[in-house]
Formats: C-alpha cells, structure tokens, sequence
C-alpha cells in the first residue's frame, strides 16, 4: 500500500499541527459512516495490526493488516480533502473540513472544482413540500 | 441567533463563541438554516450540566415508574409533532419522507416506550442467597452509572436519539448528546420535547459541534461515567482510547459488511425483496445493511436476473415524495466516496449489471452530483476491496456458493459481525446456517427488522456490548452488591476468626 497526498491534505495537516501540543498520527480505519478513510489523531496509540504506510507533513500514516492486503505493493490511495464539515473525531473537523481518500489516479491540480460544494441558497422562503402520503400498508407496518 | 440552538440545562441556547454552521438539503444544496457549533467550552457546560442534574437534582432519586411516566409524555410528545419532525428528517438528512415517517419517527417513541418498560418493570434490588457463616442478608442493587454521553451518526439522527438518551434517563443517568454535522435538527427539537415533558434541567443535553473538540470532550471528560458511540469502527477505536483515561464503560456500535445468504430452496421472489431492501434501505447507508449477497449457484443466474429487473425500477430522486425509494446520499462527499469503490469494483470484479452512476432525469433542481443509482456487481469474489470494505452506499455485491458451509465462511471472512440473513424454505436449514454466522443479528425470510425489545450489536470490529432490549437497559446501570451482617456478638463475624482474637 502506498500513500501519497495532496497539498491540500499537507495543508491541513500542518495547521493541526499548530494547533495540538501532542504528537500527530494519521490512521486509515475502516467502517460504517466513514467507509475507509484517513483520520487525524491525537496521542492515538496504533493497533498491533497497524503499520506505517507513508507520511504527510511529517505525521506516520497508519493502516491495518487487512487494508494493507487489499491494496498490495505499490498500489496507492491519495489523501485529500474535502471542503464539507465531515463526521467523526479526526482533528481537521474542528476546521470544518475531512481528510478524505481518492483512487490512485486522482489529481486534485487538474480536478480542483470536485471537492467544492457550492454555497447553499436560502429555502426559507420557499420550502419545497412533501409530495403525496403513506401508503397504506405501511401505516399498518410501522417499524417497532 | 442560530435558527437550531444547543440545548443545555434546559434551556436553548447558542454556542459560546456564537459560531454557526450551515444545515442543507442534500437533494438540492439549499440551507435549511444555522444550527449552532459548539465548541469543547459548550461541550464542557453540557457535561457539568448533567452532573449537577445527577448529584444534585431529582431525575436519580425518583422511582423506575415516576420517570417511566416521563418517558410516556416524550412518546406522547413526539406523537404530536410527528409530521413535522419526519419532514425536517427527511430534508436534512437525505432519507425518504416514507422512512422518516414508517421508521425513524414512531421507532424512537418505540424505543421511549420501551424503556419505560423496563424502568416500570426491571427489578431495582435482586435478593441474592445467604450463608450461613458469617450469617448476611445479599442482594443486588441496580443504580445509574452518572453521567452518560452519546455520540450519534447522520444515517438516523432522530431514532439514534432515541437510542442513547431512552434507556440512559430510564435508568436514572443524565446525558449528554451530540448529533452528527449534517443532521442535527431533529435531535436538537427534541429540545423542545424534553422542555414540554418538564424533565429537570440538565437531565438531557444535546450539542451540535465538531467530532474533533466535542466528540472527543464528551468521550475523555472527566466528570462522564460512561460513553456510547454508534458509526465508524475507527472513531470507535479512538473513543476506547479516549475513555480509557478515566477507565470508562464504553457501549459501541460500528461498521458492517453483512452477508444475505439466499439458499437454493429460497422462494426467490420474496428472497429478492428481502435482499433488495437489505442493501438498498436509505441507499445502503445503513450499518447493518446486507450488501454482500451469496447467492446458491444453482438459482444464481434467476435470482440475479430479478435483482437486476427490479432495483432497475427503483424510483431515485425527491426524498420529500412518498414515491421515491433513494433520495440523495446525505452529502456530495459521501457520493464521491461510492464513486471510488465503484471505480475500485470495475477493476476489480468489471462493469456492474446494475447502476454504476449518477441518476439521470432527475426533477429540475434537484443536484444530479448528490445522488447514485442502485448499482449491483455480480461474480464478485469475497476478497475484493468492494466486498471487504464497507461503503455505505447502494452498492450491491452477489458472489455465489455451492454448499451451506461454504455460504457460512464466506459471511464470516470479514472484519465485521453486525448483521446479516438467510432466505430459505426449510426453517431448521435457515437456523442451522443462521447459528454458524458470526455475527450480532440474523433476520431468516426478512431484513432490517431492529425492535427496541431485542438486543442489537456487533460481533469482532461491528462493537462492544448491546443496545436495546434488557441488555441495552442494564448497559445504563451497575451492579452494586450490597452484604450485611446481622451484627449482634463477635460470633457472628468471620474477621475474629481470621484474624488475631484480640482485635
């Protein structure tokens, strides 16, 4: 497995570094809500199946035994990052940004309108309404 | 002020450096409005909050059937403002309104009432045997753990809710609760809820804020007693971490990749629903989702005919309409994500029979871009990325078998052990291969079928513990062994035996 990144994920990295007095790990997890993604931690303390797979501004990049599997010899992902508050506990979300993994292939110098989520307009004024009603067999089959 | 307060010690309120962030339709990118974003100075007050309510106020001290009757005016309450509560779910989160409405919004009244159940009926004090030398009375007693916080995911913000708060204030606890960043209205008007039911100040606590400073408070706080997470198994692991600091209780439900095994005797029509549902609920973004679907080689190539047939006609588009199937994923980086294992799986395994892009024809302001189609790739082997990793999206992966243990090794080659189902004729086959999967829930002839009554959790990487049920309800409380001693003279005490006579 090989990690590269993008200067937009060095850039966020490096301010985090500016703004936590402990040491920097990024760790490649897995699950749920993420789906597999890169996070930045604190003081993290790598799993036993966990190895260094790269580096960005100077902070180890971690993943575990199985995802290093999927993805043998050279075979890359791209850390980067995505202009969208995201979930989890990753540092860079008190930015309002994630760290985020794109294919091997993936260019943000050439691509750099795919991570912007364009500024919301108001529907204050005009909602869009629920359109029909339940139907019927539902009604009876609410989920306990 | 923000339209979406924080809401602590009972009242609303913004955050303390005022900062707001920006809730928004997923379906079409337009604000719904400004919730306010806490920071770890909030989440600090949240917690001290709920402290005070715990050592100090009423909620610990009244009996199981006084706050099971505050649980029933939260039922009540919800009832009331249904309609609107499942709407606002629905544009928030990207979910359909015919989910909000069958699932999300009468399955948290489901899981208060429940839980006032087991607060009405779940024995305070267990009396345990005595002995005879030295002579005691023992009993078990069950008591809150204190404070209690809960970190919750986008997928079900308001039935999550209802999850982490219901059976942590049944017991007695008082709570702290943060919602994820693209969908916290609806756990925030819950507010509103807890105010109308006359809760004390403090009981429960809700905080909109970054996983980064919040979350990681009211998983390392010093003054909470125990935490839930539901979502990643990576923020999972760090949560563990977190609470190690003060060794607490953790309860964690996290990531899956379950198998739907279709045996040969299935009726494959109902088999086909069941796994279409499995896989294609709220566009897969659901934990449990049974997104590898082994199928017996024997019936593979009809049975694949009909999932294809079918999630063809699924309806993607306007979530707010009670017609549509798949609204859009809850954000434009989540669809990215399901546009690289979709890129990932066309290497791999080659180009799906089913979906595989963004919808087209979609209703004019509608924004193509947040959107995917139910995509299904068929002959895929179980080691691929796309059948190992968890995408959390409408991907479908069917990898057939040839034998019952086969179908059952293949299920549990995976880091994960949340849910999963068997679809067959013979019920004693179905269970005998249900035993053999490692995993927390099985659903035989059906899928997705969670009840507040039944315990709900992961095997291996899919968690730690149980939520619902009276698993998730003793979760919120400790076994407190109480022995006494009659007293009386010094032959009734064993320390005058144990130990110098002259003490």
């Amino acid at each position: 497995m090989r990690v590269r990144a993008t200067s937009r994920a060095v850039a966020v990295v490096e301010r985090a570094k500016l703004h936590r007095s402990g040491g920097l790990t990024v760790t490649i997890g897995t699950g749920c809500c993420e789906s597999t993604a890169p996070f930045l931690y604190e003081d993290f303390w790598p799993g036993p199946d966990q190895e260094a797979v790269g580096e960005v501004a100077g902070v180890t990049v971690f993943a575990p035994e199985y995802l290093r599997r999927s993805y043998p010899g050279d075979e890359g992902v791209v850390l980067d990052v995505n202009e969208e508050f995201g979930e989890s506990l990753s540092i860079e979300t008190e930015f309002g940004v994630r760290l985020v993994l794109r294919g091997a292939d993936f260019d943000s110098t050439t691509e750099p309108e795919r991570c912007v989520v364009p500024a919301p307009a108001s529907t204050a004024d005009r909602p869009r309404a629920v359109v029909g009603e339940m139907p019927e067999a539902l009604r009876r089959a609410h989920m306990r | 002020m923000a339209d979406f307060q924080l809401f602590i010690d009972g009242e609303y309120c913004d955050a303390a450096s005022g900062e707001t962030f920006t809730t928004s339709d997923p379906a079409t990118n337009e604000a719904i409005g400004e919730v306010a974003k806490a920071d770890r100075s909030d989440a600090v007050r949240a917690v001290e909050a709920a402290r005070r309510a715990f050592d100090e106020g009423p909620w610990p001290r009244m009996t199981g059937p006084e706050r099971a009757a505050k649980l029933r005016k939260v039922v009540e309450l919800i009832g009331s403002k249904a309609e609107k509560l499942a709407e606002m779910e629905a544009r928030d989160g990207g979910g359909t309104i015919k989910k909000a409405t069958f699932a999300d919004i009468p399955g948290s009244q489901s899981a208060f009432e429940w839980f006032a159940r087991c607060a009405e009926d779940e024995a305070d004090e267990v009396e345990l045997p005595g002995s005879p030398f030295p002579p005691s009375q023992n009993w078990v007693s069950y008591e809150p753990h204190g404070v209690c916080t809960g970190i919750i995911p986008w997928n079900f913000p308001f039935i999550m809710a209802a999850w982490k708060i219901a059976p942590a204030i049944a017991a007695g606890n008082t709570t702290v609760i943060k919602p994820a960043s693209y969908t916290s209205i609806s756990a925030l008007m819950l507010g509103e809820v807890f105010q109308e039911a006359d809760l004390p100040p403090g009981v429960v606590n809700i905080v909109a804020g970054p996983g980064g400073t919040v979350g990681e408070e009211l998983a390392a706080n010093p003054l909470v007693d125990k935490t839930a997470f539901t979502g990643s198994t990576e923020v999972g692991r760090r949560i563990m971490q977190l609470a190690s600091g003060t060794v607490k209780p953790v309860t964690l439900e996290l990531g899956g990749k379950s198998a739907n095994i279709v045996l040969d005797d299935a009726d494959l029509d109902l088999a086909a629903a069941a796994v279409l549902f499995g896989t294609f609920f709220h566009n897969g973004q659901v934990c449990e989702s049974g997104t590898r679907a082994l199928v017996h080689r024997s019936v593979y190539d009809e049975f694949l005919s009909l999932l294809v047939d079918r999630a063809g006609k699924m309806v993607v588009g306007n979530q707010l309409d009670f017609n549509t199937d798949l609204g859009p994923l809850v954000s434009r980086g989540q669809a990215e994500t399901i546009e690289r294992y979709v890129a990932l799986g066309r290497d791999e395994v080659g180009e799906p029979v089913c979906g595989g892009g963004r919808p087209e024809g979609l209703a004019e302001g509608l924004v193509a871009e947040n959107f995917y189609t139910p995509t299904i790739f068929a002959g895929v082997d179980n080691k691929a990325k796309i059948a190992q990793e968890e995408i959390f999206g409408p991907v479908l992966c069917v990898i057939p078998f040839d034998t019952d243990e086969e179908a059952v090794a293949i299920a549990n080659d995976s880091i994960y052990g949340l849910g999963g189902g068997v679809q067959s004729s013979n019920f004693e086959r179905a269970r005998k291969v249900a035993a053999g999967m490692r995993t927390g829930t099985v659903w035989i002839n059906d899928y997705h079928m969670i009840s507040p009554e039944r315990p709900f959790g992961g095997y291996k990487q899919s968690g730690i513990g149980r939520e619902l049920g009276t698993q998730g309800y003793n979760a919120y409380r400790q076994a407190k062994h109480i022995h006494a001693n009659p007293g009386g003279t010094r032959d009734n005490y064993m320390h005058f035996s144990a130990l110098s006579p002259n003490i």
